[in-house]
């Protein structure tokens, strides 16, 4: 009978010993939230907490993580408005990838999304725009008449699934083509401008090549994106390029398959490293900094991954992605493709509706949207005003390419499910050396879309 | 009264429960959704599924149709091999090399083991900057040695070596560790017999040695094969996406990027399922090969 009352005593103190376990993890994720981040639901010692000190402690996700340019500034900000409002942020901030895109699905589906998201306002966020689970522009602007004022309504980047308007963006994207100066110099050829054709541009490569070093830089197998996205503008104009083709015969069938054999053209060539079919972005990436590389055709946040990795910056410029038939060198990709959501979660709580509102008013202020913007697009009525005396002199050489541009497209492959895209762009080195037909990739990637979804492709 | 104590084995269980419910809630249950999600259509990571699969075994079907799914499973089982000879093998080598050590066998066992306390994904990228294209470790020392062009060696020729090299190297001293604990326990005596019969170093490690750390050698390789089919971070950090031409695909790696890079949830479960598939009848194939004695 001991035995048995020893062995009861034991398990319960063996219970007890592990509610304990949790009870301390409940404080460490409290203590946590504050200073790193995380979004999971609060803990009850962490809402005390938030009693004490009188502020409300807001969830929020964006893509101003990890090497992101305007990462520094986010901090700044957030920093700055718990000050001002002695309320809480948890961020749980992460560079923009699948895994992020995956989380937030995640957190959306099992109902442990964060209150306010900064997040892509395309095909991503259909899954929880669709659920309700975002509020939209108009219906917090019945509450709060002056949410997004200084936005110019038709920017915002209206929701695929309904063409309301649920994010009010800060920055915009362009995509351009980043220059090595010293290499062009070495291999005594100019800079490409804006009157610079596709053919010259071929001529300008080969003249590198002859010189010994590397036209372009690029992995063709991991990042494929860029190459894949101005080929194809290239058949293409502003107004026709963002058109997913209903089959591989039809005029946007067309021209992917022109555009995908552009690229091989150009890998025949031997424009691209040697290694672009087996090493990473990071190494080619490195190989232009190192001057190893002419040009890399990247988007507006790689200013910033530039400017850090060189000590060197005049080193640099960027200019227009060449262009042949009817697309201009001056018309580019680019857009307001992220903005900031609040979702459902939080606007039915009356405490956090009121937090969460402003926080999205302080992060989308005129000078708030002026110092994340720099260089890129905004929705701002009045337009951003930058200090040009705060830009490095490729930052100022990106504005100056921003405003010589004709015409501006959203990137077609944001329409591609990203299960889709597998067979054109984890696939590219097999296009280029001939292994897989590049109709047939095409082909395939169109068929995939269908299946995924069956009734937009119906109609 | 006394002996029903011992008898009575009920009190065990309230210490057991605590355990079986951990497992239960946090292995078996996902496990057996993960087997329902790979008949059901899944569009993403964290969504509900939407329904059955069309047939409902089509991601099987697929699998057998797929040429990724195939070079996965060809690598692992060339993996399993090499893990076998490579990790084991020299393993068992270097612990009866140290135990035959008088001085400093302590500091052949912490140099061996080292590896083991460096993250896998730390160690990926060290071998990255050795087997880098240009600059890297190996190509400068060709470069000193007059070599006139870089070798790439992750190309289609190279990859899997380039792979399978630190794979193997960085768990020979976790199975190092376990072997030269197995020697530990034999007696000293046996060799002092053995040496007074006249037996030579060899003979000894032939007739004493590895009978008696047969059994030793039996869980060392269970490890190691169901080790190799999990195999994923390293591999993954040198190799994303099966680089080049889907050529290094495991089956981990494969079953992860179609997890977060292609994002066919459904089709990433089914290949879990053939993990855990594979994991159970490799290690019962290895449990008849390498049947455990009693000595």
């Amino acid at each position: 009978m001991k035995k048995k009352t020893l062995a009861l005593v034991l398990t319960l103190a063996m219970a007890g010993s592990l509610a304990a376990c949790g009870s301390n993890g409940g404080d460490a994720t409290s203590n946590n939230d504050k200073s790193t981040s995380s979004n999971t639901s609060k803990s009850t010692s962490e809402e005390k907490d938030d009693k004490k000190s009188g502020g409300v402690s807001l969830n929020v996700t964006t893509t101003f993580g990890g090497n992101d340019t305007n990462q520094k500034n986010y901090q700044d900000a957030i920093a700055a408005w718990q000050d001002e409002t002695s309320n809480i942020v948890n961020d749980s901030s992460a560079t923009s990838d699948e895994t992020f895109k995956a989380r937030v699905a995640a957190d959306f589906e099992v109902g442990s999304e964060p209150d306010v998201l900064f997040y892509f306002n395309g095909m991503d966020s259909n899954s929880f725009v669709e659920a309700g689970k975002v509020i939209s522009v108009d219906e917090i602007r019945k509450e709060y008449p002056d949410y997004a004022s200084n936005m110019n309504d038709d920017l915002l980047g209206a929701s695929p699934v309904d063409g309301k308007n649920y994010s009010v963006p800060v920055n915009g994207y362009w995509e351009g083509m980043f220059v090595n100066k010293a290499v062009l110099e070495a291999a005594k050829v100019e800079i490409p401008d804006a009157n610079t054709t596709w053919d010259e541009f071929m001529d300008i490569c080969q003249k590198i090549k002859d010189a010994g070093y590397t036209p372009v830089a690029a992995s063709l197998a991991q990042i494929p994106h860029y190459w894949f996205e101005f080929t194809i503008y290239n058949q293409l104009s502003p107004t026709t390029h963002n058109v997913l083709p209903k089959s591989v015969d039809d005029e946007h069938g067309k021209a992917w398959v022109a555009g995908i054999e552009d690229i091989k053209d150009m890998y025949d060539k031997g424009f691209f490293p040697e290694n672009t079919l087996s090493g990473t972005d990071d190494e080619t990436f490195q190989s232009f900094i190192d001057g190893k590389a002419a040009f890399l055709v990247d988007g507006s946040w790689k200013l910033g991954g530039i400017e850090e990795a060189t000590d060197d910056i005049d080193n640099f410029t960027v200019t227009y992605v060449p262009a042949k038939g009817e697309r201009k060198s001056t018309d580019i990709i680019g857009g307001l493709s992220s903005g900031y959501y609040i979702t459902k979660k939080a606007w039915d709580d009356p405490e956090k509706r009121e937090a969460a509102v402003n926080f999205v008013e302080y992060m989308t202020s005129n000078e708030m949207v002026t110092k994340f913007a720099q260089t890129s697009a905004t929705a701002l009525k009045d337009g951003a005003d930058v200090d040009e005396s705060t830009l490095s002199s490729l930052g100022k050489d990106g504005l100056a390419m921003i405003k010589g541009i004709t015409g501006i497209s959203g990137a077609v492959q944001d329409q591609i499910p990203t299960e889709c895209r597998v067979p054109v762009f984890d696939g590219m080195p097999n296009l280029v050396t001939g292994k897989v037909q590049i109709p047939d990739a095409v082909t395939e990637v169109l068929t995939m879309i269908e299946n995924y979804t069956p009734s937009e492709a119906a109609e | 009264m006394s002996s029903n104590i011992y008898k009575n084995k009920k009190p065990l269980f309230f210490f057991l429960i605590p355990a079986f419910l951990f497992m239960l809630i946090f292995l078996y249950y996902p496990f057996i959704q993960n087997i329902f999600n790979s008949f059901q259509e899944i569009r993403g990571l964290g969504t509900a599924p939407m329904g059955w699969k069309d047939p409902w075994y089509s991601n099987f079907k697929t699998m057998w149709e797929d040429e990724n799914m195939r070079i996965a499973l060809k690598n692992t089982l060339i993996m399993i091999l090499v893990t076998i000879v490579g990790q084991v093998g020299i393993a068992l080598f270097l612990a009866i090399l140290v135990d035959n050590v008088k001085h400093g066998s302590k500091f052949f066992r912490v140099v061996f083991f080292f590896p083991i306390v460096v993250s896998a994904t730390a160690l990926g990228l060290l071998f990255n900057l050795i087997f880098l294209y240009d600059k890297g470790m190996i190509n400068q020392l060709l470069e000193v040695l007059g070599s006139k062009s870089l070798t790439d060696w992750k190309d289609e020729t190279h990859a899997f070596m380039t792979m399978m090299i630190p794979v193997t190297w960085q768990y020979v001293g976790f199975y190092f560790i376990i072997l030269v604990t197995g020697l530990n326990n034999i007696s000293d005596e046996l060799y002092e017999a053995a040496a007074i019969d006249g037996a030579t170093t060899l003979q000894k490690v032939r007739f004493i040695t590895i009978p008696l750390v047969h059994n030793v050698i039996c869980t060392c390789v269970i490890l190691a094969v169901t080790g190799a089919l999990k195999v994923f971070d390293l591999p993954w950090v040198m190799f994303p996406k099966g680089m080049p031409f889907g050529q290094t695909w495991l089956t981990g790696t494969y079953m992860y990027y179609q997890v977060f890079n292609a994002t066919d949830v459904d089709y990433s479960s089914a290949i879990a399922v053939l993990i855990v598939v594979l994991g159970i009848v490799l290690s019962k194939v290895v449990n008849k090969i390498f049947k455990e004695k009693d000595y």
